[in-house]
């Protein structure tokens, strides 16, 4: 398990190098640098006034000298520091990381909340009232954009209602009541949505375990029909839920940049994205080598949690 | 007009009454700050919040004239090179320094070095030395005559901060942000807020005597999204919003707990032909296209009526300077036929018209151009690229024909110079008429204003003449906030200068 686990990680190592080297380069052919970002148009700035700029950011050095001076100090736990605000990266990581971490984890929590009952009624009621409520969540779930569930939220719960805030964020640290409140209504967005494939997988995947022989014995052996449904088919069901959470936690982990910029959260997407905008490299190369890094360990971590639903599963 | 200041002078005594002191304000803004040096930043979110913290030498004020700032009074000598300012005695950085004329030396030197990076370095490209003869005398020489050199000065992010701070913390002013303004800094979390409160002892006072700023402090918060900003203010989260959408501006108007401030700004928006290539180097082609579009079908149907008025003139949508009689005023179909059937395309021709995709009022003007530019033949071809795309193409002028602008700030000189003079990389038609350039630079020069305006207006009827770009609209940007927020004035530089004598009820 231990060597499975170290063999892993040390694998992890040429693909985060190849993230590292793609972001650089896809970032450089991007048109445009953080010195047309900063002066913009309304200095009125001579051409040899720019080049003077791009040279005291380092931006005239060659490719592979910026790479190299940015990757050794990467190595030596040295993000670097933004070009447009002089703030380091690592600093800012570490204020927008809790964020996008706590509103996977609620927006994951609210999708299994919704997603596990529902998916089980709906496979144990199959033609039922609950399964036509359950298929039409779970489409409704697939196509409609959260960033429109989130308007339609936003309606009803701040504006109609005003229970909850509309937008902004309070660190956990400094009012944990208020923190929770901010994050509702981001959380139900993602969770919901997502709820809908997770219940549509759960339920075909239900079904097909009920099916099966075991179960069959299973009740023929006068368990009762509680014991069946959870200890027997919904552990066995749960495998395929398991692989979407991961995926879609190491996605959420890049930053939900809609959800997160309607919501006006500091989460990590919403750094990216300005990095990106102002061109600011340090930022961008920073932030995506952190979330590459982010997904691989949890990618690890739910292939771990497998052999922990199957006892079958083993890695060596 | 009589009536109206009577009505005027009527509401602002009554105003005067109420001012009530105390309270925190939660602005909405759009976006964080990038950065914090003010010396360092050209972004218009930076400025926004820096205004407040630190002073400038001089200042604008609501209506775009020069007060006096840090500086109580100013001279220049006959020759016009040598500017001498006294400073206001008593006034304290937010860390207790008192405030030395070295200081003033020291910011504007460290705008004017290339090691600080600033993007304004150009606005003092003129002058030669800034000293400081004793603790409240500056001295600025000039290696040639510059007017602007005030409107330069008063620019919001052209601060003066403490040469001490600035030392002690390796010239880095991203994390020492120590000013003299009314509003000293607190703490920002990016992303999340920016908070300040009042300096209690800032030097400003109301025309009764008593202390300034009214409000105890502001707490800014961010909402990149224009409709969350929006709800925000109607949800009661926040009591104040910037860069109010232009389709909001009525249904916000109506709203009985909100008010709306706001107009015209201090920009233009043009199409600009780049005058070297065909066929817009023939003057009777930019003619016929500036007679072909209807300026006012832009503002209603891009702008939603809201977002902008009409350009009556060129670049400057306002005051003294202001020229309104454009020949292009009204839109004459007849005689754009009649100028392209000369210039030697009767059945028109096509144009390429590239445009920044990620700015609305920039974007969907072209519709219009181009139904209106159907009319006499000419078939257009919108190209859209996002504005880190565009950007730096339209600053080398690889376009045949685009539509943008700049804003301005005090001085018909950043409107003018910047636009029509060649040596200008903001000149981005590529314009070129000789006399129009020797106007512009006796404008820097000459200091009596109805010398001035008598050059800009012989200026702006040149340029309206050789037709470089169509001058279409100046955009308007609006404020909203809760009835509560009292005193607020709309800058029409987008400043938000007005905090400082800004209440709550």
């Amino acid at each position: 398990m231990l060597g499975y686990v170290v063999h892993r990680l040390v694998a992890a190592i040429p693909t985060l190098l190849g993230v590292a080297i793609l972001t650089f380069l896809l970032m450089r052919a991007v048109p445009g640098d953080v010195v047309t970002s900063l002066v913009g148009l309304e200095a009125n700035v001579s051409p040899e006034r720019m080049a003077e700029l791009r040279r005291l950011f380092g931006l005239d050095l060659p490719l592979h000298v910026q790479f190299g001076q940015w990757l050794g100090a990467v190595l030596q736990g040295d993000f670097g520091s933004s070009l447009r605000t002089g703030r380091e990266v690592s600093q800012d990581l570490a204020l927008r990381f809790p964020v996008t971490l706590q509103l996977t984890l609620m927006s994951l929590l609210t999708a299994l909340l919704v997603a596990v009952p529902l998916g089980v009624l709906a496979a144990i009621r199959r033609g039922g009232l609950v399964d036509y409520f359950a298929s039409l969540f779970a489409i409704l779930g697939l196509s409609v954009p959260g960033f429109f569930l989130a308007l339609l939220l936003i309606l009803l719960f701040a504006l109609a209602l005003g229970w909850l805030p509309p937008a902004g964020f309070v660190p956990f640290t400094e009012n944990p009541g208020e923190n929770l409140r901010h994050m509702i209504l981001p959380a139900l967005s993602l969770g919901l949505i997502l709820a809908g494939a997770v219940t549509r997988i759960l339920r075909s995947s239900m079904l097909e375990v009920l099916s099966r022989d075991y179960i069959r014995t299973a009740r023929a052996k006068g368990l009762s029909e509680r014991v069946v449904i959870f200890r027997h088919a919904l552990r066995n069901a749960l495998i395929p839920v398991v692989t979407v959470i991961g995926i879609q936690f190491g996605s959420l982990l890049g930053g939900a940049v809609i959800i997160e910029q309607v919501f006006s959260l500091p989460g990590v997407g919403r750094f990216a994205l300005e990095g990106i905008n102002l061109r600011d490299y340090p930022v961008v190369q920073g932030t995506v080598l952190f979330v590459a890094t982010a997904a691989v360990l949890v990618n690890l971590l739910v292939d771990l949690l497998y052999s922990l639903i199957d006892p079958r599963i083993r890695y060596e | 007009m009589k009536k109206l200041g009577v009505l005027l002078a009527l509401t602002l005594g009554a105003l005067a009454m109420g001012q009530k002191p105390g309270g925190i304000l939660r602005a909405g803004m759009q976006t964080d700050p990038v950065g914090l040096d003010p010396h360092t930043t050209n972004a218009t979110a930076s400025r926004n919040v820096l205004e407040n913290i630190y002073d400038t030498l001089v200042m604008l004020d609501s209506r775009g004239r020069i007060v006096p700032g840090l500086a109580q009074s100013w001279s220049v000598s006959p020759d016009g090179l040598t500017w001498t300012f006294r400073l206001r005695p008593g006034v304290t950085f937010h860390n207790g320094d008192p405030l030395k004329a070295s200081d003033v030396a020291f910011s504007i030197n460290r705008i004017k070095d290339p090691a600080t990076k600033s993007p304004r370095a150009n606005d003092f490209a003129l002058v030669r030395s800034v000293t400081a003869p004793n603790d409240s005398t500056v001295v600025i020489t000039l290696s040639q005559p510059f007017t602007p050199l005030l409107a330069k000065l008063a620019f919001s992010t052209n601060v003066i901060v403490s040469e001490k701070v600035a030392r002690e913390n390796g010239n880095d002013l991203n994390k020492a942000i120590i000013g003299t303004g009314p509003f000293r800094f607190v703490e920002y979390i990016p992303q999340t807020r920016l908070v300040v409160r009042k300096w209690d002892r800032y030097w400003q006072k109301d025309n009764q005597g008593r202390p300034l700023p009214y409000l105890d402090g502001i707490t800014y918060t961010f909402y990149p999204d224009p409709a969350a900003r929006t709800t925000a203010l109607r949800a009661g989260a926040v009591d104040w919003i910037e860069y109010v959408p232009a389709a909001d501006v009525r249904p916000l108007k109506a709203d009985r707990n909100l008010t709306v401030a706001g107009g015209p700004s201090a920009n233009f928006r043009a199409l600009y032909f780049n005058t070297t290539r065909e066929p817009y180097n023939n003057l009777k082609v930019r003619q016929a296209i500036a007679y072909a579009i209807d300026k006012k079908a832009i503002v209603d149907l891009a702008l939603f009526g809201t977002g902008g008025i009409v350009a009556r003139g060129t670049t400057i949508p306002s005051g003294a300077y202001a020229y309104t009689h454009s020949p292009y005023n009204t839109r004459d179909v007849a005689k754009a036929r009649q100028l392209l059937a000369e210039a030697g395309f009767p059945n028109g021709f096509t144009m390429n018209l590239y445009v920044t995709s990620t700015y609305d009022f920039l974007r969907t003007p072209a519709d219009v151009i181009r139904d209106n530019l159907a009319e006499v033949g000419i078939r257009v071809n919108i190209q859209a690229e996002d504005w880190n795309v565009y950007l730096p193409k339209a600053l080398r002028s690889e376009f045949d024909v685009t539509l943008l602008g700049t804003s301005g700030q005090a001085d018909p000189d950043d409107y003018l110079f910047n636009t029509f003079h060649p040596s200008s990389a903001l000149n981005l038609s590529k314009y070129r008429n000789d006399r129009v350039t020797q106007l512009l630079e006796q404008g820097r020069r000459v200091a009596s204003q109805a010398e001035r305006q008598r050059i800009y207006t012989q200026v702006q009827e040149l340029v309206l003449q050789d037709s470089p770009m169509v001058f279409l609209f100046h955009s308007a940007q609006y404020e909203a906030m809760h009835r509560r927020v009292q005193g607020f004035l709309h800058f029409p530089n987008t400043s938000y200068l007005a905090f400082r004598y800004t209440w709550l009820q």
